[in-house]
């Protein structure tokens, strides 16, 4: 047995074991981004870095091995401020926005784009369960509302806005028309499930001011409307990313994911109507909003994304029309979790890195399209990729 | 056919139609067919796999990539991940010869740039094009060519230029398509019983680049037309690359004479003066002709034959005095193709005396005794090393020779493999004996083609003589030993990457422990030395520890071997005991600084090392005072600056350097390095802000120290010392003002009143900065300049100056 301190904790560990490992028996939580369990160790992020104060070194605890003597602390402030250094070292090349304008503006925070996404996929009756469940005392707040959503929304630099507004409020009233038949009909349970999401929405008030202040290409007259107005109840997370300056052919890659729209309605009158709007939504916004590792680990180290994009990793998007993966490469960190995971097969290739260093990228093979790879291992690489770079068109750790 | 071209910034892969002809295919096909019987079918043979197909197509079509996936176990990822992280590996057609432009530091401090911009102005590369028009030519900037004595240097094809100007480039290009591409050798021929004399022409690459193949051809017509019975001997590296070619002459009466800088026309007048030729009639008319030329030229009165001896090895002598051989014992002397001559002077001695002892653990301890510690750069004790690996259970074992020695401004490496293969083998086998290994591999960098022939060659003469095989020397102890040609990635130097190149996965470190002597190559205890590691322990075993530990001081024994590059007067190769301080090698060595300059720095351990100034030269050199001085070791690079250096600029370079050879694995060595190289590339341009010299410091520190391996864990080392040494310089860039006048964003250039109106500044402005005024003043016009410092080269009285923009 090799004995050990960790935070002046006398421990005692078998010689191969992690200081990751060890420190979660000591009960004590060391972040990571990288590292899964029973995966090959890459030790890439270094946000689990911890210290040797035996030997005055920085150690990566996913992968460092405990040595006998060692005196490990995880909680210093030079270490804090190599972390904190790590995550804004990968924010710095993240272009990505955590949440989009439409949502971010939105006095009631509503959640745009999953509506708009639920409805282009066909799903009416989530979609409008949806609507429901973010209703606050029972009121759209959209019939008095001015649009905000409308005028944020990026759509409307290639040709005009999508119509968010009559959207909801066709829904709203289709609900409302539904609950009267229901009432009529006796029926009256609401989902358990979605009773839980609406109390997590009302949870915690959001810090408006923090969300809108990220995006650069709203007018500065919004942004103080929309940071005065009171009540914003959607969105609980403090932390954002931002994408900096976006480019004209960026946005046109955004359009990638506007499949077979062609029609444009203004007025909303059905599901049909609701449905070809919404398909013009480029979902500029992030599927895994909620569940995001990076995100969760910037508000927990007290981090603010300026926006100052070192590396302009480009906003592409890459689309498997095979099995609906999308790749947001400007999303991804290079933890290389997706390739370690996932088989790669001559008969079905995997996801592998191409270039060196700086360059280096999450890719198809050269010898393989996109569409060819993960016929069946989409799903695993979605679950393990620690930001929302992985993801089906409806949302990032669900399955289609 | 298609070819997919992958675009690195867009991440995006775009469909380009190439020109191949119907039936392209089928040739691409049989031709990975031949490949892959050739070099097997296993994953771990991916590189040598992709190395032979772009051999033969010059660049790998992603047909051929598709075909090695179908008919081998290599899968499409892993061919991506390794074709596209080696520098190596093209994906695009290239043009038909490659224009090699040397980065390394002597080359960098000396205008590499330059002349990168000059061939692709002269070639007319559009924009965004990287092979001329007619697809004759591809310019590729490399890391180092390890020529830096003959700084600034460019390689086309397998054809080396020095000292390369600007100006020069469209002679070179002349010169390349009008030469034959035929290599000349000594034949058998010349392997006389007893010559009357021996002639020793230096065969490294330094002095190749030099013009000694010419000489050489010259040599060879010399002696054939006066039928001249003498041994013409081609040795390895001498080690005073700056004044190659160099001819040595041993006559037959004990007559010893050197000669530096040889042209083509001296040849046979030098050969003559010391060797009479054999027929009478040839005789007479060398005699005529001799006489003839004394009357119709004063030449011969300048020529070198007529300086005396004493003066003409004057410099030789000083470049050699204070050095100490061990590792590159019997250089200038030693052939290197030639095992016999090895053993001759006592080659396999040491092998033979190991083997007798029986006893591995007496080997190992006479290294641990000896105080030798790994040369690579990070200094640990190589009979630790040694023990631990034998100490490990099971076989197979294997023992690496880390020749990928990448650094730029270091050639030490590849010098000691072309001149002295026999003597790493032997140092290999005394290492495998020690440690209880069976297998052998020298990882040599593909740039260096003539030190993997030379190892080749001698692999197979040791395996003649019985040093290889099986039973060597009639005990039972085995070896076999391969090569493994690195594909152009620094980071393999660091062992842990080497071994998974090896694998044939990308060359990303991984943390240690487990060290690879314990866990290594195919999950089994290997042993990494350095190529200069293994090159001393013959010596070591053959004179003892006791003999080894006199030389050196402290913790620091033996001696190190330098490549001495840059502003110094006399560049090269050396050997020097450590211990010697910076001053003795480049004031008593290198004959101080070229050109009459102010000695400013000197740069030692390349991109992990630092610039220690001028007033600190009475630093020891060993491994602690240079870590104690914030530079290192390193592999050796010895490069000299003079006060028209930057030290942002070299900085700059060396970062850049770093950042473009990481691996990309960590954050911080893959985004902070390259943070930090925003910020030093805008103060270079005084874009920055002076508060931005403390947000520089601070990743320093943190790209330190978060980083994985030696690589990000020293690429901050040129900062933090220019920082420590030289703030000064990096606050007057802040304020827009170079003092070496360096930095382009910050420097303009002017003509002065000296101008004489000759007119050759407006003929050799590649942009028509300067207008045509013949016996006026000329004038630059700034917009227009795109300072390639062209007219300053040729001006004549020193008329064109470099100023500040700012000051």
């Amino acid at each position: 047995m090799i004995k050990i301190r960790i935070n002046n904790i006398e421990m005692e560990a078998a010689a191969g074991e992690t200081i990751l490992s060890l420190a979660r028996r000591a009960g004590i939580s060391i972040p990571t981004l990288c590292h899964m369990d029973g995966v090959e160790h890459y030790t890439s992020c270094m946000v689990c870095m911890v210290r040797d104060n035996a030997t005055n070194s920085y150690l990566p605890s996913c992968t460092a091995l405990v040595s006998e003597g060692m005196d490990i602390d995880t909680s210093g402030e030079e270490l804090v401020s190599i972390r904190k250094k790590a995550v804004e070292l990968l924010l710095s090349e993240h272009r990505a926005e955590c949440e989009a304008p439409c949502r971010v503006v939105c006095p009631a925070g509503y959640n745009i784009p999953l509506m708009n996404r639920l409805l282009a996929s066909g799903e009416y009756d989530k979609a409008s369960e949806l609507v429901m469940s973010e209703l606050d005392s029972r009121e759209l707040r959209c019939l008095s509302c001015r649009g905000y959503c409308e005028n944020a929304c990026r759509r409307k630099k290639i040709d005009r806005q999508l119509s968010i507004r009559n959207i909801r409020i066709f829904i709203y009233q289709n609900l409302n028309l539904q609950e009267k038949q229901d009432q009529s009909a006796g029926v009256q349970e609401q989902p358990a499930e979605l009773q839980d999401q609406s109390a997590g929405v009302q949870e915690q008030p959001a810090e408006l001011q923090d969300q809108s202040a990220g995006l650069q290409e709203q007018p500065a007259e919004l942004q103080d409307q929309s940071a005065g107005l009171p009540g914003n109840t959607g969105l609980k997370r403090t932390f954002s990313s931002r994408t900096g300056r976006i480019g004209e052919d960026e946005l046109k890659e955004w359009l990638k994911e506007c499949k077979g729209a062609e029609k444009r309605f203004e007025n909303i009158t059905d599901f049909h109507s609701a449905g070809e709007e919404a398909k013009n939504c480029m979902h500029c916004d992030c599927r895994a909003s909620e569940d995001c590792r990076l995100r969760d680990l910037a508000q927990e180290l007290g981090i603010r994304d300026r926006g100052r994009k070192v590396i302009n990793a480009p906003l592409t998007k890459k689309i498997n029309h095979r099995t609906g993966l999308i790749f947001e490469h400007a999303k991804c960190i290079k933890c290389g979790l997706c390739v370690r995971v996932c088989k790669d097969k001559k008969e079905e290739p995997g996801l592998c890195f191409i270039n060196r260093g700086f360059e280096s990228l999450i890719s198809e093979p050269l010898t393989a399209e996109f569409d060819d790879i993960l016929t069946t291992q989409a799903d695993l690489c979605i679950s393990v990729c620690p930001t929302g770079a992985l993801s089906y068109f409806t949302g990032h750790n669900k399955t289609r | 056919m298609h070819i997919r071209k992958l675009n690195t910034t867009t991440g995006n892969t775009e469909n380009n139609t190439c020109n191949c002809q119907p039936g392209d295919t089928d040739k691409i096909i049989s031709l990975v067919e031949e490949v892959v019987a050739l070099e097997g079918r296993g994953k771990d043979r991916v590189i040598p796999i992709l190395q032979g197909v772009q051999k033969r197509l010059s660049y790998l079509p992603s047909e051929a990539l598709r075909h090695i996936c179908r008919i081998s176990d290599i899968t499409p990822g892993q061919i991506s991940e390794v074709s596209t992280f080696y520098s190596q590996f093209h994906h695009l057609p290239t043009g038909k010869h490659i224009i090699k432009i040397c980065s390394g530091t002597a080359c960098h401090v000396k205008g590499s740039q330059l002349i990168s911009d000059s061939f692709r102005r002269v070639l007319n590369f559009g924009e965004g094009r990287n092979s001329s028009p007619d697809n004759l030519f591809s310019v590729e900037e490399v890391a180092c060519l390890g020529c830096c004595t003959l700084a600034p240097v460019v390689q086309i094809d397998d054809k080396t230029y020095g000292h390369v100007k600007p100006t020069l480039t469209e002679n070179i290009l002349r010169d390349f398509l009008s030469s034959g591409q035929e290599i000349i050798q000594p034949d058998d021929k010349m392997d006389l019983a007893d010559p009357d004399a021996e002639i020793r022409i230096g065969l490294g690459s330094c002095c190749i680049a030099g013009g000694s193949r010419n000489i050489l051809s010259r040599l060879m017509e010399v002696t054939e037309s006066f039928d001249l019975r003498i041994k013409i001997k081609p040795v390895g590296c001498v080690g005073v690359c700056n004044q190659t070619p160099l001819l040595e002459i041993v006559a037959g009466n004990g007559e010893h004479a050197r000669y530096t800088n040889v042209t083509q026309d001296q040849v046979e007048e030098i050969v003559l003066r010391h060797i009479v030729p054999g027929s009478l009639a040839k005789r007479i008319r060398y005699r005529i002709n001799d006489l003839a030329d004394t009357f119709l030229s004063d030449y011969l009165l300048k020529s070198p034959v007529n300086i005396p001896g004493e003066e003409r090895e004057k410099y030789l002598n000083n470049f050699t005095r204070k050095q100490v051989r061990l590792a590159t014992m019997h250089c200038g002397i030693l052939s290197p193709d030639s095992i016999d001559e090895y053993m001759m002077l006592g080659g396999f001695d040491a092998l033979k005396k190991t083997i007798q002892s029986g006893d591995p653990q007496q080997i190992t301890d006479i290294i641990i005794k000896s105080g030798l510690r790994g040369r690579g750069g990070a200094g640990f004790p190589a009979g630790e090393k040694w023990r631990i690996a034998a100490n490990e259970p099971g076989q197979p074992k294997y023992v690496v020779c880390n020749g990928d020695e990448g650094d730029p401004g270091a050639f030490m490496d590849r010098m000691l493999l072309e001149s002295f293969p026999c003597r790493i083998i032997e140092g290999m086998l005394i290492a495998a004996y020690a440690t209880g290994a069976s297998k052998g591999i020298f990882y040599i960098r593909a740039e260096y083609p003539l030190a993997v022939e030379r190892i080749r060659n001698a692999l197979k003469y040791c395996h003649e003589k019985g040093f290889l095989g099986k039973n060597i020397l009639g005990s039972d102890f085995s070896f076999s030993a391969e090569i493994f040609e690195g594909a152009g990635a620094f980071v393999c130097g660091e062992e842990t990457a080497l071994i998974t190149s090896l694998e044939g996965r990308r060359g990303t470190p991984h943390l240690r422990p487990p060290f690879p002597v314990v866990r290594g190559y195919m999950k089994r205890p290997t042993l990494v030395n350095n190529v200069e590691t293994l090159a001393v322990v013959p010596w070591i075993i053959n004179n003892g520890a006791e003999a080894f530990r006199r030389t050196g001081t402290g913790k620091s024994r033996g001696t190190k071997v330098f490549a001495l590059a840059g502003k110094t007067a006399r560049g090269g190769l050396i050997e020097v005991p450590m211990g010697i301080t910076i001053r003795e090698i480049i004031g008593d060595i290198g004959e101080g600084v070229a050109d009459g300059r102010k000695f400013k720095a000197v740069q030692i351990g390349g991109p992990s090392g630092g610039c220690i100034p001028a007033s600190m030269a009475d630093t020891p050199v060993d491994y602690e005072e240079l870590n104690r001085m914030g530079a290192m070791m390193g592999s050796g690079g010895l490069v000299v600056l003079d006060d028209t250096d930057c030290m942002v600029d070299v900085a700059k370079y060396f970062l850049s350097f770093t950042h473009r050879q990481s691996c990309g694995k960590c954050t911080f060595c893959r985004v902070g390095t390259k943070q930090m190289l925003d910020i030093i590339t805008r103060l270079s341009e005084g874009q920055a802000d002076i508060k931005e010299i403390d947000e520089l410091e601070k990743l320093s520190f943190y790209v330190k120290n978060g980083s994985l391996c030696g690589l990000g864990k020293t690429a901050p080392n040129p900062v933090i010392t220019g920082l420590k040494y030289f703030r000064e310089e990096y606050e007057a860039h802040a304020s827009g003002v170079c003092p070496a006048k360096k930095c382009r964003g910050l420097i303009s250039y002017v003509i002065t009143d000296k101008c004489t109106g000759c007119t050759k500044c407006f003929q050799e402005c590649p942009v028509n900065a300067i207008g045509f005024r013949p016996y006026e003043k000329h004038e630059i016009n700034q917009e227009l300049c795109t300072k390639c410092d062209n007219c300053r080269i040729v001006c004549p009285e020193n008329a064109v100056e470099i100023i500040g923009t700012n000051d």
